[in-house]
């Protein structure tokens, strides 16, 4: 599996890396995994709303809809 | 970027096993040479099954998918991985994976990351569906088990999550130990099954 990676020094905010810190902990990864997996995500979207598509969040209960504005 | 390590297949002819290489990173070469090897055997399967008068129930379920699409989809998508196992020179398996945009359904690890297989699908002349004589076994067992390796190198802990196919669901409870979380109406009805930290360590053991 590749394991080829490379290092950088991440300047972050109090608030920025409390954030990460709970973000962290709650999903049970290393601070590092959790900006991967950000990553990954921001890529992702960024890409498939490059190609037109839209992102939505939905109320599970009331069925409302609301577009996610990615910049 | 590709990368190949060793790993092993059993040869059902002599029952032996056989060396064969992992590849991370399947290439768009590797997916069209793949592609121009299984599509003619597939093709030709499903023509006898439906001269045959066999009832589409039972033909391969996977018969449809399009390796090149799937390639051409998530290609420079970090997200994407896809995985390949080559043994004597062709491409015996190939898998599909996301390591991210999945959440653990498990009650004990809602929420969690997971590494989710998006498709896996063995060579056609591998599949006991389609052919009398397979050549290649362990494939399937292979690729699931590169999964839950990519979930522990991720820091996910071995937790993988799939929607099966009906006709590999067998395959994924018993063979896997994967947790069925029953049929998923988002998702065409298959089923959803999920590992634990628990499962996984069991399954590669």
């Amino acid at each position: 599996m590749a394991t080829d990676k490379k290092t950088m020094t991440l300047n972050l905010t109090a608030a920025e890396m409390a954030a990460l810190e709970k973000l962290s902990d709650q999903k049970d990864l290393s601070k590092t995994a959790v900006l991967r997996q950000a990553l990954r995500l921001y890529q992702l979207i960024d890409s498939r709303l490059a190609q037109g598509e839209l992102l939505y969040f939905e109320d599970k209960d009331k069925k409302n809809k609301s577009e996610l504005m990615v910049l | 970027m590709s990368d190949r390590s060793r790993t092993y297949l059993k040869d059902l002819r002599t029952g032996q096993l056989a060396e064969a290489s992992l590849i991370d990173g399947v290439s768009r070469d590797e997916i069209e040479r793949s592609e121009s090897l299984w599509r003619p055997i597939l093709l030709e399967s499903l023509e006898i099954r439906q001269r045959s008068g066999i009832a589409k129930g039972s033909w391969p379920e996977h018969s449809h998918w399009d390796w090149r699409k799937k390639h051409a989809a998530t290609e420079g998508l970090i997200a994407y991985r896809m995985f390949g196992v080559e043994c004597e020179g062709d491409m015996q398996g190939l898998m599909l994976v996301s390591t991210a945009g999945h959440p653990c359904r498990i009650a004990e690890q809602r929420g969690k990351e997971q590494v989710y297989i998006d498709f896996v699908a063995s060579a056609p002349w591998n599949s006991r569906e389609l052919v009398d004589s397979p050549r290649y076994g362990l494939v399937g067992r292979v690729l699931i088990a590169t999964a839950v390796q990519l979930s522990l190198a991720e820091g996910f802990r071995g937790r993988v999550g799939l929607h099966s196919l009906p006709q590999s669901e067998t395959f994924y409870a018993t063979n896997c130990g994967m947790t069925d979380l029953g049929k998923d109406t988002k998702k065409e009805g298959l089923r959803y099954f999920e590992t634990t930290p628990a499962q996984a360590a069991a399954f590669l053991r």
